[in-house]
């Protein structure tokens, strides 16, 4: 079923120089934006859709513009490891369906992005590793083979921070992504590359995964939109573990719309996944009306919490300043917002760190050089397992490995795992109560806007400290939708910063529903980084 | 809260984390967010008491002792790499024992997030089409065998 949005332009006709570039930058002091009303972001999904399907262009004049631009900006970039050789071709099946007046999946002709760690036939899937360099997954996972069912185009595969652990993609084995808007800073992570690539439309939508906040905090340093489902939303199956208790695979759109339909998309009980949920996936997209139809106060009434905890000290003005106007932004649009206490907040760092070091560290013995991937050949096995992995592996992957044993070791279980599952416990509890009372609960979804390239490298704590506000979200199993708020100073022209909705278990509807209203009623800022200005 | 959580990991020295043993009744206020205003003293939420001691460790067990980690985990590390890993993971092992104070007395673990499970399907095999491509993957491959080198009983 098509949502009825703004009039689309088509594609072909777009050139990007038409973009506003003009900012909202967001201060303390100022709250009033001084820069010309944009109207509010299209869907590209559906944009691309009704210039297929009127005849207005093609998908291989579609396909033809986003190659040319990733020709021009990946340089710069670099968010793809691997772009596809069969873009075209994929993109002329799409229209010789479209002449032979066949029917079209809701994917067609959209451009897709696609971590790394998420395994596609034929095509490269390293996870961003030295171990997997050449390796050719020899079948694709459920969501990639659902996306193509519904006749959406892989683009290529996008860059990562190792494994996924990360928050930068500095982690990266072979190249680390730049931020769109500063190149000198970074994407977040650890699907920077798949969030920048949205960023900077080199792909229309893209995938990827969240297990402690991959795709939340990356789409805040971009100004995209980030979508975590519900743990067992989407099947597993194919995504490469890291924290198999804890990953998901989510979705990047430069709007909430566009985020939503890729989820539902890729959503649904797959039997080779048996933490797959057999729970109805609902028709997300009713939920993405146009702003014309929108009542006065189109959330009247929906009860919102912020979570005290994530506006204090050590986050910065910027992103409180932001916060704060978001939140008066939801209480215009008809909220009631209260504030709520998770007293196990601060706990979730920690604990998440354990449990995912942990389980990483069983998900990664698979890697031993035997059956796929790089090998280092010894004269004894053990010493063939050492080196293929030692030389395989980059630092921060060995380094979560061994936290990982040494968790697990004999007489220390207790004492970390089991424990940190309890703290998950209380975690999981606090949530609940908290959402027993509101709708929706919102937080900045990370402590600052994107930092710059190597600054917090070589300083673990540093950067697991980044996590804070996202953390407790996977531990809780809950889904979250970050999506653009503001804009904080730094880089040519300010950076984005992200809020972050949190919602029950399986209520992905109502966040789709409070975020796609929130961003079609956003005045003043238009997401399109300053790279784009120059881009035709 | 989270401002603690973020001091405690970025200060050279960690500092500890704690909280009381019993549990508080969380009351929220309805305040009204016309003005804005998130001031710390005019909200009526009731908070766990939290405390940061600067004394020693609170880990009470051995640490971690990286070259027999890496012999474990059949990771091969070289000198410098196991000087630098053993400094981080000290950081950070010691990091976690804020956990040791918090009080999990008949708490159940979370396996995860949904605890229902029993999506098992039918233990069956079936052929895997795509066959040639696992054997094309496999680095020493020799007809239908993989090739390995021998193996050291270590006694």
């Amino acid at each position: 079923m098509l949502s009825t949005l703004q009039p689309p332009r088509s594609l072909s006709l777009l050139p990007l120089r038409r973009f506003q570039s003009s900012k909202h930058i967001v201060s303390a002091a100022s709250s009033s934006s001084t820069a010309p009303v944009t109207s509010p972001p299209q869907s590209q999904i559906l944009t691309t859709r009704r210039s297929l399907l009127s005849g207005e262009t093609t998908a291989v004049e579609i396909a033809k513009s986003y190659l040319s631009r990733i020709r021009l900006t990946e340089p710069q970039l670099k968010c793809f490891l691997h772009v596809s050789e069969n873009v075209l071709k994929d993109a002329q099946e799409v229209d010789q369906r479209i002449a032979k007046g066949e029917e079209l999946g809701p994917l067609a002709g959209v451009l897709i992005g696609v971590k790394d760690n998420i395994c596609t036939e034929g095509m490269p899937s390293t996870a961003a590793s030295r171990i997997l360099e050449h390796y050719r997954p020899p079948f694709d996972a459920t969501a990639i083979k659902k996306i193509k069912d519904l006749g959406g185009i892989v683009v290529g595969k996008t860059n990562m921070d190792e494994f996924g652990m990360g928050s930068t993609t500095e982690a990266s084995a072979f190249q680390v992504t730049a931020n769109p808007w500063d190149l000198t800073r970074v994407p977040g992570g650890s699907s920077g590359g798949s969030a920048a690539a949205v960023a900077a439309r080199q792909c229309m939508v893209s995938l990827g995964s969240d297990t402690g906040g991959s795709v939340r905090q990356p789409a805040s340093f971009c100004g995209v939109v980030g979508l975590k489902p519900t743990y067992g939303r989407v099947s597993r199956f194919g995504l490469m573990a890291y924290a198999s208790s804890l990953d998901v695979i989510g979705c990047f759109g430069s709007t909430v719309a566009d985020a939503g339909m890729l989820l539902h998309a890729i959503s649904g009980y797959d039997r080779f996944d048996s933490t797959s949920s057999k729970q109805d996936v609902p028709e997300f997209q009713s939920q993405f009306l146009s702003v014309d139809h929108f009542e006065c106060k189109p959330l009247k009434g929906v009860k919102v919490g912020i979570i005290c905890e994530t506006l204090e000290d050590g986050v910065d003005s910027g992103v409180r300043s932001a916060t704060q106007e978001a939140a008066s932004h939801l209480e215009a649009l008809g909220c009631v917002l209260t504030e709520v206490s998770l007293p196990s907040f601060s706990l979730g760092l920690p604990a998440y760190y354990v449990i995912a070091s942990s389980e990483s560290s069983s998900n990664l013995s698979r890697y031993d050089g035997v059956r796929y991937g790089n090998q280092v050949m010894a004269e004894e096995l053990n010493k063939l397992y050492e080196c293929s992995r030692g030389e395989g592996f980059g630092g921060e992957v060995k380094m979560r490995i061994l936290m990982g044993t040494y968790a697990l070791s004999a007489g220390y279980y207790d004492a970390y795992y089991k424990r940190a599952q309890q703290v998950r416990t209380l975690i999981q509890k606090d949530f609940k109560a908290a959402l027993e009372q509101n709708d929706i609960l919102i937080s900045p979804a990370a402590p600052s806007a994107a930092y710059k390239i190597g600054e917090k490298k070589d300083d673990p704590l540093a950067m697991y400290a980044g996590d804070i506000m996202t953390v407790n979200v996977n531990l809780a199993g809950l889904p979250a939708v970050v999506l653009p708020c503001g804009l904080v100073e730094g880089g040519p022209s300010g950076l984005p910063v992200g809020l972050q909705m949190i919602g029950a278990a399986f209520d992905e509807e109502k966040l789709l529903k409070v975020g796609h209203i929130f961003e079609q009623t956003l005045k003043g800022s238009s997401f399109v980084p300053p790279l784009l200005a120059n881009v035709a | 809260m989270a401002t603690r959580a973020l001091l405690a990991v970025i200060s050279a020295s960690p500092n500890r984390c704690f909280i009381s043993s019993s549990r508080i009744e969380i009351q929220s206020s309805v305040s009204s967010f016309s003005s804005l205003n998130f001031q710390r003293h005019s909200r009526k939420i009731h908070r766990i008491a939290r405390s940061y001691s600067s004394d020693k460790d609170s880990s009470v067990l051995p640490p971690p002792e990286v070259s027999r980690l890496a012999e474990t985990a059949r990771i091969s590390l070289t000198p410098a790499e196991i000087e630098e890993c053993e400094t981080k993971i000290r950081r950070v092992i010691d990091w976690f024992g804020q956990l040791q104070q918090v009080d999990v007395n008949s708490v159940e673990p979370a396996i995860r997030a949904d605890m229902d499970g029993g999506n098992l399907r039918e233990d069956s095999p079936e052929t895997f089409e795509n066959g040639d491509s696992i054997r094309a993957s496999i680095p020493s491959f020799e007809e239908a065998y993989l090739k390995v080198p021998k193996i050291l009983n270590k006694e």
